[in-house]
Parts: C-alpha cells; structure tokens; sequence
C-alpha cells in the first residue's frame, strides 16, 4: 500500500486567514498565552517568529490579530479536510492533531499515475488557500516522516523512498526523547544506521517499542489504521478574529462556506431544503436562523440570496464571533423531466420555488397563504388557508349546483348600518355547528346598499342585520 | 404668430395628437367585448400597470378581472393578490372555475416590503396576474412599480380609492369604475396609452349574484313536463 500524508504546518491559521477580509498579521498562541505557536506571513515579514513570546510579538505588531489555539477546534477543523479529501480518495486516516494519511496505491490507475494523484491533491489544497507538506511513503509512518521533514517527492520508487528515510536525522524521527539519546550516545546519528542494527539487539538493548517503531516505519510489522468515515450531514463554521458587528461582514465567509455546501451537495448528487445557521455572540446565547427553501436546491447563489434577505431583516443581536452553517436534510435530487402534466417547464417549477423563497424568506412563511373551500355549511368554515405547496395535480372542475357565494368575505360580520335600497335574494337559511359549539343560525339575503354595492346580509336569531360578504 | 407656432411644433416637448404612432402593446383581451372595444380591441396591457379606481367593493370590481383570471390560472401561471381588504372567498373562486392551486395570497406588513414584493411578484416568469390593493402610495412610486411591471410582461392590476383620479399617474391604463343601475358596472376610461382617453361604458354584472337568473332558477323543474306537455 502506497500512503500520502498531508501534514498541515499551521491549520488554524489558514482555516482562520480563509474566512477574513482584511489581510492583517495575524498569529495563533497556544493555550496559555503565552508562546506564538503559529504565525501568518504578514506577521512574519514584521519579525514574529513561531516560539516568541506573545509580549514580544505584540511589541513588533502592535495590531496583531491573536488567537488561542484550541484542540477541539482543531480536530474539528482536519475532519472538514477529511471531508473534501474523500472526494478525492476512500480511504482516509485521521492523525491529529495536524495530519491526514491517504491511501493512493489503488488510485494510480483511476488518476493515471502517480503525478496526477498528486496534482490534483495540489489543487484541493491550493482552491482552499491550504498549506501542506505532502509526503509519500510505503508505510503510513514513513509518509508521516517524510512529509513533516518536508522532503516529500512525488515518486513511488521504493530505493528512493528508502534513501530518504535512511538519511534523515534521528531528531526528525519522532522517537521518544529517552530512545533518541540513547541512540545518539551510541553514536548513531541517521535514521538508517538503525535500521541496519539487527532486530534482536535493537530489541535487547533498547526497547521493544522502539523496535516495533522502527518496524513499522520500515513496514515489517503491521501498523493497522482505522479508515475515516463521512458523516451524513454538512456543517462549516467559519472563526473569526475580531466579531462582526454588521452582516455585511458576514456574507463574505459565507460565500465561501456555501460554494463548498454546493460542492459537497453536487458529489452527494442531493439537494437541500432546509439550512440551519448558527450565529455565536461571545456574551449572549447564539442566534439560531433556520432557512428554508420552497424546493429542493443546491446552488450557493440561491442560498446566498436567502440569507442576504433573512439577514437584512433581523439586525445582528450582538457583535458575532463565529459562524456555523449546517444542512442534516437532503433529498435526493429528481431528474430534470422535460415536461410534467401540466406542461410546465422545468425552467418555470424553478422559477416559482424561488420566486416563492424569497418572498417567504423576506415576508416570514406566514405572509403567504393558499386558499381552498372546505365542506362546511357556515361561510366562516367554509374555507381554510394554508402553507404554499406548487400542486401539479389537474385543477379541479368548477362546481356549479354550489350555492352562489361572494368573492370577497369580510374578516367578520359588520353590522349594517343602513336599510338597503333593493332586496333580491333570499332568505338562505343556513344553521349549523352545534356539534362543535360554534352555532350560527342566519338567513342570509342578496342586498344592494346606498352605495351600489351588491352586499351578502344575514339576520341572525337574535334579529340583528350584519354585512357578511361583498359581491366584488 | 405663425413664426412661434412653427418653432413650437419643431420642438421635441411638443406632442402632437393627430400624428400619435400607434404603439404596438401586447395585451390580453379582458373578457367583456364591449370594454376591449373601448380599449382599442386589446384588452389589458402587458407588463404595465393598470390602475381601478373605485370607492367601495362590492361592485363588480373582482369580475372584471375575473375572466382573465381564469384563463392565467388555466395556463398553469400564478395569481398573487396582494394585501386584500377582505377574504377572497376559496368556494366562490372555485365555482368560478379559478384553480386555487394557482392563487397565492401575500400579506405585507408595511409600505417597503408590499413595494419590494410587487417588483419581485412582477419580473417572474411565472407570474400571470397581479392584483394589489397598495393604499397610499407616492407618485414615485408608481412610477417604480411601473418599471418594474415593464421588466416582466404580466398583468398588474391595482385596486385605488377614487379619489387618485386627481392624482397623475404612470400607469398604462386607468379605469374609474363606479356602480351603474341594475348592478351593472360603469367604466370611465381615465387614461389609455397611445390613444385618447374618455371612453366609457357599462358592464353588465348582474350574473354576479345570479340575479338576471333569478325569475328562471325558481321554476320547478318536475318529471312531469312531457306527459303535460
């Protein structure tokens, strides 16, 4: 088996750097707070180092963007890597806090070679402004070696991989600090003048662990891992070093974070109708936005544009200090039919789910109704409102032995006021809904008012006259 | 005086009646032959504004448009009613042979969201007809809607107080309807474009209640008309 390692030198930082406007210097500090662990190179050209001290590095850089590194975060932020490197290649092997093996001795011949597997890695990298040092090796632990000593060369040749392993320095290595001097008082100073020592001594003298190391970087003893599964679902989220006070600062990483939900939604061969956003504030509980489509979807500009709208509506509560979109629901994605039974085009059913998104995501999902008649005797009852749905069945006949009805019908009965000047048909006597407590008991009648309006009146049992509907 | 009429009339400002070019307007025909005579023979105008302009509902006002309704809906496009005053009746469209699946209601909360949604209501494709009741609303306005309107080619057609018929307006074609006798419904062109304004005439809108039927509908309709007969 052929391994490729990918050894991220300062994952946080590009992870950070990917979702910021401004280019400022900008480093990561370790836990404490005390030592700059990882430094951009902005920071660099202006003298900071990896190891200085935070005091020093904020005297060099007085606006310095700092960040505290954090293992959760970091281990969350490889598994996003793993995520787009699956695409590339099945079985991959998770090794926080910074690296990721790739197994690409069965990819040869689907990439072309060697070279190809490689370049397109390259690009995956380059396209998500990542820095990484790749190495390659016959053992998961001899591509770790070669890949961290940043000696990687894209050969599968066995003689070569050997020679590299061989001459590099046994502080290089990775052994434990006891073994090192050991071997080192013993005056061996490479990589390959270990391996040459015979097993048994190695064994013997040292460690057995150390033996078992040297084996399996050698590959003569296994060195079993366990392959990294995708999850179901998608989730982003994007840090920020100084918190975002207006949305249009947000909108920036969320492009970027949309355009790989429609990368991942395109090699998923889904759509999604709904997107779940996660606004953290650093002093008050998180913003939670739940955005949803008509219809399917999977185009980042659509997405994009229903969240310009949400946010334009809702002002940001607090400044936000970090941002996290995720999808759990995906349909599966129907295939474009040329046309339906209605003779719609495909273009059009599209053109109304947007249409409609946006309007719901602008107006809320309450603002538009769709109406239909229910079976009920009492006007009020007899019809309902509800969510929109784009229907395809056939349209129903029109029904013409109903009742001839008002097309407007006033929210409530108003009382009359006047005595209408023309009286024309009635009475209808409607009663009802004793069964469920809402009794109405009313003749209605065909009026035309003062005005000229055609209007639907009723008396009711207690002999007052009300306005019902208007024969718009 | 001959001399100033002469550069008056070279002046670009001035618009001569008897040499109007008849502008060649897409529109669909309204259902009622007598107004599409009024209205050149075409009907209501496509991606532009029209304006009704009455005091009270309950006129006919819903029938005018009802026939074009029918067709849109039949042609498998979307109805928006935008910010109704009251309930559109779901079982008097649907005896009226409107598809409700195609009528969605929109309420708005407030002048720039009703704005916003009528442009975007406009420029879709699959928007067929637009009716809004937009209230108060600023000349400007109108005259944005109305460019709005010209990006898609729907109907629009907005319910106004008569009132408005002060106002000027950008809209293609402005209607003042008002009540007539026997419930038929008068309408006053206020303002076609591309031709001279003034026309009138009356609807009939009595079906509307079933009132021209009512003598007929209350005949008893027995099995015994053959042996009688």
């Amino acid at each position: 088996m052929l391994w490729l390692y990918l050894h991220f030198p300062h994952l946080l930082l590009d992870h950070i750097r990917r979702s910021r406007e401004n280019q400022g210097a900008l480093v990561i500090v370790e836990g404490s707070g005390q030592k700059v662990t990882q430094a951009c190179p902005e920071a660099r050209t202006q003298g900071i180092r990896t190891g200085m001290r935070l005091k020093t590095a904020i005297s060099l850089a007085p606006d310095l963007g700092m960040v505290r590194a954090d293992a959760f975060q970091e281990a969350r932020i490889l598994e996003d890597q793993a995520r787009w490197l699956y695409r590339y290649a099945a079985h991959i092997v998770l090794v926080p806090p910074d690296g990721m093996l790739a197994e690409v001795g069965s990819l040869q011949k689907l990439y072309g070679g060697l070279p190809a597997v490689w370049q397109t890695v390259e690009q995956g990298l380059n396209e998500r402004q990542l820095n990484a040092w790749i190495g390659i090796g016959y053992t998961p632990l001899a591509a770790r070696l070669i890949a961290r000593a940043g000696k990687g060369e894209c050969t599968s040749d066995k003689g070569h991989i050997q020679r590299a392993l061989s001459q590099m320095p046994l502080l290089a290595a990775e052994l434990d600090e006891k073994a090192c001097t050991r071997l080192q008082r013993l005056g061996l100073n490479t990589l390959g003048e270990v391996f040459d020592l015979p097993p048994n001594e190695l064994a013997r003298r040292l460690s057995p662990e150390l033996l078992a190391y040297i084996q399996k970087i050698q590959g003569t003893r296994p060195d079993p891992r366990t392959p990294w599964q995708p999850p179901h679902s998608f989730r982003q989220q994007a840090d920020f070093v100084q918190e975002i006070e207006h949305t249009q600062g947000l909108l920036f990483p969320l492009q970027r974070m949309l355009t790989e939900l429609e990368e991942d939604l395109c090699w998923r061969q889904q759509d999604t109708d709904s997107l779940r956003l996660v606004l953290k504030h650093r002093h008050s509980e998180p913003t939670r936005m739940h955005i949803r489509t008509s219809g399917p979807e999977h185009r980042a500009d659509n997405f994009l544009n229903l969240i310009r709208l949400r946010l334009e509506q809702h002002s940001l509560q607090a400044p936000v200090i970090s941002l996290m979109l995720s999808v759990k629901r995906f349909l599966s994605r129907e295939a474009p039919s040329g046309q339906d039974l209605l003779g719609e085009t495909q273009d059009l059913n599209e053109a109304w789910h947007t249409l409609i998104s946006r309007l719901q995501a602008r107006l809320g999902e309450k603002a538009l109704r769709q109406l239909s008649p229910q079976a009920d005797h009492r006007p009020e009852r007899a019809w309902s409102a509800s969510e929109v749905l784009r229907k395809t069945g056939t349209p129903l006949k029109p029904v013409e032995e109903l009742p001839r009805r008002p097309l407007w019908l006033l929210k409530g009965p108003q009382p009359l006021t006047e005595a209408p000047v023309a009286w024309f048909a009635g009475p209808e006597r409607i009663s009802g809904g004793w069964w469920d407590g809402q009794r109405v008991h009313r003749d209605y009648y065909i009026a035309q008012l003062h005005s000229g309006q055609l209007a639907w009146v009723f008396r009711d049992a207690r002999e007052g006259w009300f306005v019902h509907g208007w024969f718009g | 005086m001959s001399e100033i009429l002469n550069t008056l009339m070279q002046d670009a400002r001035i618009w001569q009646g008897h040499r109007h070019v008849q502008t060649t307007q897409t529109a669909e025909p309204t259902g009622y032959q007598v107004l599409d005579n009024q209205l050149g023979g075409l009907g209501w105008p496509r991606g532009a504004l029209s304006e009704c302009l009455l005091d009270a509902p309950g006129i006919g006002e819903l029938h005018l448009l009802l026939p074009l309704m029918q067709r849109v809906c039949t042609e498998g496009r979307t109805v928006f009613w935008l910010n109704p005053p009251h309930t559109p009746y779901a079982p008097a469209l649907a005896r009226e042979g409107v598809n409700l699946d195609q009528v969605v209601l929109v309420q708005t909360e407030d002048e720039g969201d009703f704005l916003w949604t009528l442009e975007n209501c406009l420029r879709s494709p699959v928007t067929g007809l637009v009716v809004a009741w937009p209230g108060k609303l600023a000349s400007r306005e109108v005259r944005r809607l109305q460019l709005a309107a010209e990006a898609g080619s729907n109907v629009c057609a907005l319910f106004r107080e008569r009132r408005y018929a002060e106002q000027n307006s950008p809209a293609a074609l402005r209607l003042e309807l008002e009540p007539d006798e026997h419930q038929a419904l008068k309408v006053n062109v206020l303002k076609r474009r591309g031709s001279w304004p003034g026309q009138r005439c009356s609807l009939d809108m009595a079906q509307r209640a079933d009132l021209s039927f009512r003598e007929t509908t209350r005949i008893v309709q027995g099995p015994w008309s053959d042996s009688t007969g």
